[in-house]
């Protein structure tokens, strides 16, 4: 890529600047194309609505010459990594050490890059000559000097930390008697991995990465190269920097809300082989044999991410009833009309049926990504929406399920019950929309709609959705403050606290836990600390009515005042005008910005198309 | 001298270590360039392997910090620049 200056480009140029030099990497990530994307990106960042994450890497091994990586591949999932590296080999040291610099104090997420060989060489190097007690011990050791370390860190840090999962050798020292032996190598491994994720669950907010996989699916022989491995003490060749630094990044995306929620797929040389305008059902690729099967594997690994929660859209230059037949009707088709939230067949240019999506659905266009086979649609979906992550297909059909399992960009810390029924969710907000347009005014809509909406108070079952929401939720979040589950539970246990959940149903379904509200007592005042609501559910009062139960209930504990704040980023807009639309007054000269509610003259009268259920509260006063 | 083994070559000195394509000569070594240091010197070995399709002896990444040190050592393995 060509560095230009940055003064003269618009952010939306620069953005479109920043997708094309990042696909081009993709494509073939030498260290050539890395360096010279990265030399040109770094001016131009500061111009975009990046996350800034201060990482702190803590290795066993040298990963300073990854920094260019690091850097590019976080601006290609929306955040600014500014990497700081500890001296090689101090990384208990640094995590131990309260005077360890600010490079780690000031870290806002360490990646403790420990590698097993470099901690205990003797279980790789020399395992034949182990009997079973002197393994065992090699593990315990490492693995208490290991929690000790974390455990020092998190008594005066709450920064998140992701460590690696420990490698298998190569080949087993034992070779095929390896599994049926007495220390077996691979066992031993496996059982230190096993502490490892005994770290994890009981240190908050400690998380473990597949390392391990990551070395399999790159091969293990390729994945080190040797000579730098010995020379310098980097055990990732140079080819694989790129796949290292977007496996880091990919799970930083759910701790910072930077995951996609949305995939948009063409239909020609997509789902199916062929151009259905011109073949017609019966002559596309789409069955049990080559080609066909490509496209049904690729199609079932797609409804796999569906049932995992990502929303898919159709976007096809193609007659709409033509498409909606194949949906329909054709039996080898996997993907049904149902399973897809928006379809848009039409001849009009697919950024702006991808924008529509997104208005649709509600979502940001910085959750899309879209397949297409077309260079040019890829190329001019990056020109007009570079926020949308656009990914061309290979013109082999054998590679196209492969494109699936490479895709990194919707990586979540779990899946719950809401993500195996969005699909479903988002259609219903389709049906709802649809209403909307028939009816003439919004009392009558919101009247049709049947809504109920449940609250839930201090109830520790919604601890792990509340996280998830709160890791997710950009647009209508007051503070986009991700609190972890951890947190969410002691809030919950917490006497000065409430934690409200708020699901809602209606006619056309239950969305489930879609809202959050946390609030801080004091005998005077309630301040709300956090509060967050999905997007699918805006627009339709049911924000306001949760305000209103809130004020309700801090007026009846017999508090004055109902307080929020609002902390603006660069994607809470929707959030601004809410305090004012619900009577609150913005306290002069306050940052961040308090609005407050008097509670004596409010008016808490929910909305008669609101019923409120309440579930919980029992726990305190 | 092949030109484009040249371009090659210049492009990736640039990309490695920020200086200009056009201002890649052999006068230039790590004692005339700040970013020139030893991670540096390592991914530039590995760039020009990558660009040169070629496998370069592993005590170059301790020596030939210079422009004119690497091209005689790219001639060595076959790449005529």
């Amino acid at each position: 890529m060509t560095v230009h200056s940055p003064d003269e480009s618009s952010p939306a140029q620069i953005a479109t600047r920043i997708a094309d030099a990042l696909a081009e990497v993709n494509d073939a990530p030498t260290l050539v194309k890395i360096g010279h994307a990265a030399r040109g990106l770094r001016p131009l960042a500061p111009s975009q609505p990046l996350a800034p994450v201060r990482l702190a890497c803590l290795g066993s091994f040298t990963m300073n010459p990854l920094a260019d990586a690091l850097f590019l591949a976080g601006v290609g999932a929306g955040m600014n990594i500014d990497p700081y590296f500890a001296p090689y080999g101090q990384f208990d040291r640094a995590l131990i050490d309260p005077s360890s610099g600010l490079g780690v104090s000031n870290a806002t997420v360490v990646l403790l890059a420990v590698r097993l060989p470099d901690v205990c060489p003797a279980l790789y190097e020399e395992f034949a000559s182990l009997d079973e007690s002197a393994a065992t011990r090699l593990i315990d050791d490492w693995i208490a000097r290991l929690a000790s370390a974390i455990h020092s860190f998190r008594a005066r840090n709450a920064a998140p930390i992701f460590m690696l999962d420990y490698e298998s050798p190569i080949i087993p020292a034992l070779g095929a008697a390896d599994r049926t032996a007495s220390p077996s190598q691979v066992a031993v491994i496996a059982r230190a991995n096993d502490e490892l994720r005994r770290i994890a669950r009981e240190i908050p907010n400690v998380r473990v990465m597949e390392y391990d996989a990551l070395i399999a699916r790159h091969g293990r022989r390729t994945w080190a190269d040797a000579r730098l491995a010995a020379y310098a003490r980097i055990p990732i060749a140079q080819a694989n920097y790129w796949s290292f630094a977007r496996f880091v990044v990919s799970h930083l995306r759910p701790m910072l809300g930077l995951s996609k929620k949305v995939l948009v797929l063409d239909a020609d040389h997509t789902l199916w082989g062929g151009v259905i305008g011109d073949v017609g059902p019966a002559g596309i690729a789409l069955g049990p044999d080559y080609p066909g099967n490509c496209f049904v594997a690729f199609q079932k690994r797609i409804l796999d991410l569906q049932r995992r929660g990502v929303v898919l859209c159709l976007a096809s230059k193609n007659e709409e009833s033509v498409v909606l037949d194949v949906l329909r009707n054709h039996s080898s088709m996997v993907l049904r009309e149902q399973h897809f939230a928006a379809i848009r067949v039409n001849w009009d240019p697919k950024p702006g049926n991808v924008a529509q999506m997104a208005r649709d659905l509600n979502l940001g266009l910085d959750s899309f990504v879209f397949l297409d086979d077309s260079p040019v649609e890829c190329q001019m979906m990056r020109q007009a929406l570079p926020d949308v992550l656009s990914i061309c297909l290979p013109k082999e059909p054998a590679e196209l399920p492969g494109v699936i399992d490479s895709l990194d960009c919707f990586e979540q810390f779990s899946i719950s019950e809401e993500d195996r029924r969005r699909g479903a969710l988002y259609r219903a907000e389709v049906g709802r929309r649809s209403l909307e347009a028939d009816v003439v005014d919004l009392p009558t809509f919101y009247r049709r709609l049947e809504m109920v909406m449940t609250l839930a108070v201090d109830n520790p079952m919604d601890a792990h959705r509340a996280a998830q929401m709160a890791a997710r939720t950009n647009q209508f979040n007051m503070n986009t403050v991700r609190h972890s589950e951890d947190d969410i539970r002691r809030f919950i246990a917490s006497e000065r606290h409430h934690v409200i959940t708020l699901a809602l149903a209606d006619r056309f379904g239950d969305n489930g836990v879609v809202g959050l509200a946390i609030v801080e007592k004091t005998p005077d005042e309630w301040t709300i600390t956090t509060l967050l609501m999905s997007c699918r559910v805006l627009g339709r009062t049911v924000e306001h009515g949760l305000i209103k139960w809130i004020a309700a209930r801090a007026r009846s504990c017999g508090a004055e005042r109902l307080t929020g704040l609002f902390v603006p980023t660069t994607k809470n807009k929707p959030f601004a005008p809410f305090y004012e639309s619900c009577g609150f007054a913005c306290v002069a000269g306050s940052s961040p910005e308090r609005w407050t509610l008097p509670l004596r003259t409010a008016d808490t009268n929910v909305p008669d198309w609101l019923r409120i259920v309440v579930n919980g509260g029992a726990k305190k006063a | 001298m092949s030109r484009e083994n040249l371009d090659k070559f210049n492009n990736a000195v640039s990309a490695i270590l920020g200086v200009a394509a056009d201002e890649v000569v052999d006068s230039l070594s790590s004692e005339s360039v700040d970013s020139w240091d030893s991670l540096n010197h390592i991914n530039l070995i590995g760039a020009l392997e990558q660009e040169f399709g070629v496998m370069l002896p592993t005590e170059s990444i301790a020596s030939f910090q210079s422009v004119a040190g690497l091209k005689s050592l790219l001639a060595d393995h076959g790449v005529e620049l």
